[in-house]
């Protein structure tokens, strides 16, 4: 391997002299690491909607989707193909520019958050400083997508839709900003990998027991997922705000919804679970990516779990619930965590 | 430090290039075989009676306000967790001042009914 | 370093190029949408300066919140321009007169500062500011919390208008705590004796 790259080295220096190669190396190896991480997250975004479908099938007594492949399992290629080869309608008074960027301002961002996710100590792309802050961020750029749609295409299911959706999607984004803090407290540091290592000891999951569910709870709000999906309550809103949206804009749509919904539950592991670190050190043999993925992967499950078990929450329930009861809760908790850490130490 | 942004900038460029790419290429590929009624904005079937911009709520106006205060809130609380294992009592005495004074605020607004939704 | 002034300049002529288009551009929408591209261009300029946290900051605060206000606001107002045309002309003096002395203000600032602001060398930016801001500027701490709060209490009377026809409020604790025997009544009846 080290061979490999000396001879990749020294070509490249010949070829393109030492004042460029630096830079063509740093290009091309960033842009290998970016295909690394962007492909395979696509993947299991495709994938989890097959994981969602058979799951909540069979949850129903049901087979779920088993035609395409066996066990259904080029189901999302045939899902991808069959938008991809959809027409692109654009409905009449639409803003065209604004219709087009708004699917696009969905995906990028969901995208975007990934580069500061560890999946491992090594495993990250970008290791900043402020990681868990900048996934905070990019997140609440995600309602640009939401409000964007819901405008430009000229109709009122997505109109109400969107600003219902935007409406939810900010209130969450309170509670959820304020579950972060007793995490951050713990760790001293907003660097992601800083807060899984300082879970070497015991997973913050046991001093913040609370501050987890509240976080899971908002991270399915946050992503408009059931029971929270009012947004797009279909008896009422059609589909919301990318009701008038088809073929592969639509599947923008979709794409970043699901990789918003797998974020959630991979750093949900991270902040909660102890990230790559196992439960017990005697099984410190598996690697942690692999404790990560089992994890992230439960979390996941629960996601479809809670899909398949709650009824749809009313508009008047869900603002109650994030700013009369999740507020004041992680406030609270906030500051007994900060009591704590400073008459022990520790929590 | 930069040298760790970089793989965001063109993470960027990336995720903005895969969207484009993905909707320019279904747009190319996808039929084109659009008429009025396809077209027509998705009303059930029958004319739409009225402009489609709704009139204002004002609840949005004042939900978004909120989100604006306590996202500040939430702001000046990330430092102060960072450094809180430097700045020990102090800090924690004078974030429990800030918060108290906004708890003023919330209670507040919980009394005068703006958190509640029909 | 090169790359690092091409990135300047590209995200610079971004930032320069979508604050003209909120001014210019005739849809109010438009003109938010390129405010926000300004605000985040903004932020790739502060991380250009090192300045992470504020970076952070300026797209979870302005981005975030502030611009979902404005968007908010200007998509359902969905105002007519054409009026706004013809009242703009009154209020140019004072438009002009705030401009000026934001420049003065940016004159002072700029030819007083230190042309190069030394970015915090090895303790994480956000560590300097939570030691100094909740130390040294205590004071101008806890009054930015007097701030937050006019600005809570305003919004709520300008906008809140009690509404007398209320409303089936819910109080769930009280359906809660219904109980079986003051909810349902069994009766028997025989056939032909009910009412």
């Amino acid at each position: 391997m080290t061979e490999l790259n000396q001879l990749i080295q020294n070509q490249g220096l010949a070829l393109l002299g030492p004042q460029w190669w630096p830079l063509v190396w740093t290009l091309v190896w960033t842009l290998i690491k970016i295909i690394l991480l962007i492909t395979p997250v696509m993947i299991l975004v495709s994938y989890y909607t097959l994981a969602e479908r058979k799951v909540i099938g069979y949850m129903q007594v049901r087979y779920g989707p088993n035609r395409a492949g066996f066990w259904g399992i080029l189901q999302p290629f045939a899902d991808a193909i069959k938008l991809f080869c959809k027409e692109t309608l654009i409905p009449q008074g639409a803003k065209r520019a604004v219709f087009f960027l708004a699917p696009a301002l969905t995906l990028v961002p969901a995208l975007l958050m990934w580069a500061v996710i560890p999946f491992s100590p090594e495993l990250i792309l970008a290791d900043i400083n402020v990681g868990i802050l900048y996934v905070l961020a990019i997140s609440s750029i995600g309602v640009y997508g939401v409000l964007m749609s819901g405008w430009s295409s000229n109709s009122r299911f997505a109109f109400l839709g969107s600003m219902r959706s935007a409406g939810q999607m900010i209130s969450y984004e309170v509670s959820l900003g304020f579950t972060l803090i007793p995490v951050i407290l713990l760790s001293g540091s907003l660097s992601l990998k800083d807060i899984v290592n300082a879970q070497q000891d015991m997973w913050n999951i046991i001093p913040l027991l609370p501050m987890f569910v509240i976080y899971f709870i908002s991270g399915v709000a946050e992503t408009n997922r059931s029971p929270f999906d009012l947004p797009e309550a279909e008896a009422e809103l059609v589909a919301g705000y990318f009701t008038d949206y088809s073929a592969m804009s639509f599947g923008l749509f979709f794409l970043g919804e699901y990789a918003n919904m797998i974020l959630v539950c991979f750093l949900g592991s991270l902040m909660f679970l102890g990230g790559w670190l196992p439960p017990i050190g005697l099984l410190s043999f598996i690697p942690g990516i692999v404790w990560l993925a089992i994890k992230a992967g439960f979390l996941m499950f629960v996601f479809l779990w809670i899909r398949a078990t709650f009824p749809r929450y009313r508009y008047d329930q869900l603002m109650r619930l994030g700013w009369k009861i999740f507020l004041p809760i992680s406030l609270t908790w906030v500051f007994l965590t900060a009591v704590g850490l400073h008459l022990f130490g520790k929590v | 430090m930069l040298e760790n942004y970089f793989p965001i900038l063109l993470l960027l460029a990336v995720a903005l290039a895969t969207a484009v790419v993905m909707m320019a290429g279904s747009f190319l590929v996808g039929p084109k075989r659009n008429y009025a009624e396809k077209v027509a904005q998705y009303e059930c079937g029958f004319a739409p009676l009225s402009r489609v911009r709704l009139p204002f709520d004002v609840r949005f106006y004042l939900l978004s306000i909120l989100f604006v205060v306590f996202d500040i809130e939430a702001a000046f609380l990330f430092p102060w967790a960072v450094a809180f294992k430097d700045i020990g009592l102090t800090g924690l005495v004078e974030m429990l001042l800030f918060l108290m004074v906004l708890l003023v605020g919330y209670a507040y607004i919980w009394k005068k009914g703006a958190l509640e939704w029909e | 370093m090169m790359v690092v002034d091409v990135i300047f300049y590209a995200f610079a002529a971004v930032t320069t190029l979508a604050a003209i288009g909120v001014v210019s551009s005739r849809n109010q929408v438009h003109s938010v949408l390129f405010l926000i591209l300004t605000f985040f261009s903004t932020a790739a300029l502060f991380v250009l300066l090192e300045a992470e946290f504020l970076a952070a900051l300026l797209v979870m605060v302005y981005m975030g919140a502030v611009a979902v206000l404005f968007l908010f606001v200007v998509m359902m107002l969905d105002m007519d321009v054409s009026d706004l045309k013809a009242q703009a002309i009154n209020h140019l003096p004072l438009g002009l007169a705030v401009g000026a002395v934001i420049l003065l203000e940016l004159v002072v600032v700029l030819s007083h500062s230190h042309a190069h602001v030394a970015a915090a060398s090895t303790v994480p930016n956000t560590l300097a500011i939570g030691r100094t801001l909740y130390t040294q500027y205590l004071y101008p701490f806890e009054l930015a919390s007097l701030i937050l709060l006019v600005a809570l209490i305003g919004a709520v009377v300008l906008t809140l208008r009690e509404r007398k026809k209320v409303m089936r409020r819910q109080v769930i604790s009280q359906q809660i705590a219904r109980t079986r025997s003051e909810a349902v009544e069994l009766v028997q009846r025989k056939p032909g004796e009910g009412a």
